[in-house]
């Protein structure tokens, strides 16, 4: 038995086979672990892996005679015309399928090209007073007492923002499921990457205010300088990072932000 | 509470307090219903017993892993659970359900008879699950184990009702295989046990009882709909299913069970079969929002009516609705969590037809109960409620002009720039308006020329709404015109009058797709044939080519 397996194995047809089986297997795992792949990705991709194999197998005249041996032999061998009838059935009806499945009409809502963090704008105007985004700071590291700023700004997240970016902060608050885009996290690393400022401009312009490249449009995020104070939105960037154990990126220092 | 207990004649849960001694200090909430009628007493009485508890708990010193629980606790659960535990932290005008109070000792979801303390794996089940269709979230990612057992540990020390022995788990007993007799027998004793007082007759959360539901705070609260089981807040199992018929929600009008199989009325096996039935009531699983509905092409006559059994085939499409807190007034407690929407077209005309759950159809005088309990539960936090009941609403929104464009008017009421195409339906009159919007509320009928025409009903808890309309517009400068193979977006707000929701107050959704079928092209059909026509040819042919040559070389090695 493990004779005939080895005879097998070492057979260059079946090799090819097996190659071509490994590289379906390939792409199946690729799907389940990250994004479905797109069927016509599938076939480009099972493609190649045909050429691969075939220059594998006819690389070596010998191989490459070896491998062509049993598809002769199920081609003219009296004793093979069930096998062979059934292949002349079973290939068409598989390409005849794969075509179908190719040209059969689908419908998907376009992929949504949306930057999560466009550039802001240069200068804001915040309840009527201009603001620099350049040289803007948080105002409140420099006065008062920090726990009491992060108390008035988790007063103000659990109030306003948990039903959207949630009590764990992690954008899965419990009517975050309604809206696409869904609400952002700050408990990943993406708030560590931005300046206060950024933030700032974020939460007073909501939605609305993000340039195109943002789509607007779909954003759910609410216009908070409609309900916040200036000193409400700076105190609920301190409680974003303090709750979160992270800082702000600080003009002209890269990788200043980070873990604490 | 409004609700008789027809049953069992002996008080319902009072049952639960029989002197098994392991809490002697604690009055049953049932008891003290049975003894204080009024409420104004009741609630006297309660805060007297919560205030009593809270002192004692704080004398008594905290162990240390309470100790380590408080310091999670103030960082994660406070702001709406409350400084003291008392369910009153500075979210909680923002949700309804309102968070627990702790000072109470009062736990839904539990293993133990109703009126008793949860064990402490029930109160780690709630912390590291959560509880599905509120507020409360799941910690078990975010939080240690420690920290959440330390948690256990300091929730406890909010009551001096702890001090108590540690209470039992009930005997859950196995649950009958499941069989179409056995679900006949659940619907028979869901009717025996009157489960429809309150969840209605279709388990849509629709009962009489509904408008006079309260929680024992006093609080406005909705039988569960018992066809959308993943919003259960114990768990959606059979097996959780029955465990709370057995436990009860404590703190709830949600009775338990127990006592009537005490009683011999039903069997244990009997109230497997209405856990079953409950079960069967809801999918396998949870509906997923889908971006694209699909309007089939068909040839026939499209459905007349919301009724017409023809909608019966046509694929549903579930899309979830949430709060509208985005502008003033925002509404935090929305009732319509869904609606499913299903379209058909036959290449001249579009029908939709729009399926949404509501308890009423308002305006409802037997519902200016809740209205005024909805009032009072002060969840309007940007202004008060409408005293009177406004009608049901539905409005479809779409963009005002259909381009290719990626763009779209702002998904919540479009904008001057880029304004929306709306169809308002309001239950009472039961009209329609088709007209445009530029921005949430700021709404321009269109006058004369409307080409919509609804037919809408209530029916067991459910509203149906079927709207039709020409797929090319008569004017397009005031409404898009429809055309199959173009995505067109569409959103969806939905309102219930008797819940207070008037104007921006309702429930929203996010843009979605509505694509109307294309008659399926000849070539999809003629492809994969020529394709299958080809290879099969091919095939013979290299077979053929094969044989000769073999026939070839062995008639030369003959000679
Ligand atoms: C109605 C839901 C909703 C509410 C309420 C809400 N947000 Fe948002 N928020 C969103 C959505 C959706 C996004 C992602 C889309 C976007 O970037 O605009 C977002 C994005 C953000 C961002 C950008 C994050 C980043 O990585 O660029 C910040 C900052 C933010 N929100 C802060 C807040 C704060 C602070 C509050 C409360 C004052 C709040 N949000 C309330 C929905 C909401
Ligand atoms: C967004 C506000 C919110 C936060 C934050 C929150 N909860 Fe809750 N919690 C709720 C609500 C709302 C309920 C009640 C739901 C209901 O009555 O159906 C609840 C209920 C509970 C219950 C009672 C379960 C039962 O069987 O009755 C426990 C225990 C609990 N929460 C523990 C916690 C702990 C521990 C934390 C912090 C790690 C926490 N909660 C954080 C909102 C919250
Ligand atoms: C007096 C009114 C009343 C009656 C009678 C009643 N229920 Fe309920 N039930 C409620 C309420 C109110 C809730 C919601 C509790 C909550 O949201 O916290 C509820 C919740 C439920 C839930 C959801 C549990 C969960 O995990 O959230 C189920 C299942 C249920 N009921 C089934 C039944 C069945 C079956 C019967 C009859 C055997 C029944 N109920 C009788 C009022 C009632």
């Amino acid at each position: 038995m493990s004779r005939r397996l080895r005879e097998t194995l070492g057979h260059p047809f079946w090799q090819a086979v097996l190659l071509m089986l490994a590289a379906y297997l390939v792409i199946v795992i690729i799907g389940w672990v990250s994004a479905p792949v797109p069927r016509t990705v599938v076939i480009q991709y099972m493609l190649s892996a045909l050429v691969g194999v075939l220059i594998f197998v006819s690389d070596n005249e010998q191989r490459w005679s070896r491998f062509k041996e049993p598809i002769q032999r199920t081609l003219v061998e009296p004793e093979r015309r069930r096998l062979r009838g059934a292949l002349l059935v079973l290939v068409p009806a598989l390409v005849g399928f794969v075509t179908f499945q190719q040209v059969r009409p689908t419908v998907s809502a376009p992929a949504a090209l949306r930057s999560v963090h466009p550039a802001s704008p240069v200068r804001i105007t915040f309840r009527g007073k201009a603001m620099e985004l350049a040289t803007l700071e948080n105002s409140l590291r420099a006065s008062g007492d920090l726990a009491e700023h992060y108390a008035a700004g988790k007063r103000v997240y659990y109030q306003n923002c948990l039903p959207c970016h949630g009590d764990l902060l992690d954008g899965r608050g419990h009517f975050a499921h309604g809206f696409n885009p869904t609400p952002l996290p700050f408990d990943g690393s993406t708030i560590a990457q931005l300046r206060e400022s950024f933030v700032f401009w974020r939460i007073a312009k909501g939605g609305p205010g993000l340039p195109r490249e943002g789509a607007p449009w779909n954003s759910a995020m609410p216009v908070w300088e409609d309900f916040l104070t200036q000193e409400e939105i700076w105190q609920v960037i301190i409680f974003l990072y303090e709750q979160t154990g992270l800082n702000p990126r600080r003009l002209g220092v890269e990788g200043e932000g980070g873990h604490e | 509470m409004g609700m008789s207990r027809a049953m069992t004649g002996d008080g319902g849960r009072s049952r639960a307090m029989t002197g098994d001694g392991a809490h002697p200090d604690r009055t049953s909430p049932d008891v003290a219903r049975h003894r204080l009628s009024s409420p104004v007493c009741w609630l006297a009485a309660l805060s007297a017993l919560s205030a009593t508890s809270m002192l004692r708990a704080q004398e008594t010193q905290l162990s240390e892993s309470a100790q380590r629980g408080k310091v999670v606790y103030d960082k994660w659960c406070m702001e709406c659970h409350g400084e003291t535990g008392a369910g009153d932290g500075a979210a909680a005008a923002f949700m309804l359900p309102r968070p627990r109070d702790f000072t109470r000792a009062s736990y839904q979801i539990r293993t133990t008879a109703s009126g008793e303390l949860p064990t402490d794996a029930d109160m780690r089940q709630i912390i590291d699950n959560g509880m599905p269709g509120t507020a409360m979230p799941a910690w078990g990612t975010k939080l240690g184990e420690g920290e959440r057992n330390d948690l256990v540990a300091y929730l406890k020390s909010f009551s001096t009702f702890f001090e108590a022995d540690a209470p039992t788990p009930i005997e859950m007993g196995r649950q009958p295989g499941r069989s179409a007799e056995g679900l006949a027998e659940g619907r028979a004793t869901f009717e025996k046990l009157e489960c429809f007082k309150c969840h209605g007759d279709a388990g849509s959360g629709n009962g009489p009882s509904g408008p006079t539901l309260r929680d024992d705070w006093d609080f406005p609260i909705r039988a569960a709909d018992l066809t959308q089981s993943w919003t259960f807040n114990g768990g959606s199992t059979v097996g959780d299913i029955y465990r709370r018929l057995r436990t009860g929600l404590d703190g709830t009008p949600m009775p338990s069970f127990s006592d009537v199989i005490d009683a011999q009325v039903i069997t244990d096996e009997q109230l497997w079969r209405v856990a079953q039935y409950v079960r069967s009531l809801s999918p396998e699983e949870p509906p997923r929002p889908r971006d694209v509905v699909r309007a089939r092409l068909v040839t026939g006559p499209l459905p007349d009516g919301p009724a017409d059994s023809a909608w019966d085939g046509v694929e549903q499409y579930y899309i979830p609705l949430v709060g509208q807190i985005i502008q003033k007034p925002r509404w935090f407690a929305p009732i319509v969590e869904a609606v499913w929407v299903q379209a058909v077209h036959d290449g001249s005309t579009l029908a939709l037809r729009v399926t949404w759950h509501d308890r009423s159809s308002s305006p409802d005088p037997e519902w200016d109960e809740w209205l005024a309990a909805m009032a009072a539960a002060a969840t309007d936090v940007d202004g008060p409620l409408d005293a009177v009941q406004g009608p049901d609403r539905l409005t479809i929104q779409f963009p005002g002009r259909l381009s290719g464009d990626v763009e779209r008017p702002y998904f919540l009421g479009g904008d001057r720039q880029r304004p929306v195409y709306l169809w308002r339906w309001s239950s009472a009159p039961d009209a329609l308006d088709e007209g445009a919007g530029a921005g949430f509320g700021r709404f321009t009928p269109r006058g004369e020329g409307g080409q919509v025409t609804h037919q809408a009903r209530y029916d067991e808890g459910r509203w149906q709404l079927q709207l039709t309309r020409p797929l090319s517009s008569s004017d397009s400068t005031r409404a898009p015109s429809f055309a199959p193979g173009i995505l067109v977006p569409i959103a969806f707000f939905a309102a219930d009058g008797s819940n207070g929701e008037s104007e921006a107050r309702g429930a929203i959704s996010a843009w979605y797709g509505l694509y109307l079928d294309v008659p399926t092209p000849p070539r999809v059909f003629v492809l994969p044939v020529v394709a299958m026509v080809l290879t099969a040819g091919f095939g013979v042919f290299v077979v053929w080519r094969a044989q000769r040559r073999e026939s070839g070389r062995s008639t030369s090695e003959e000679s």
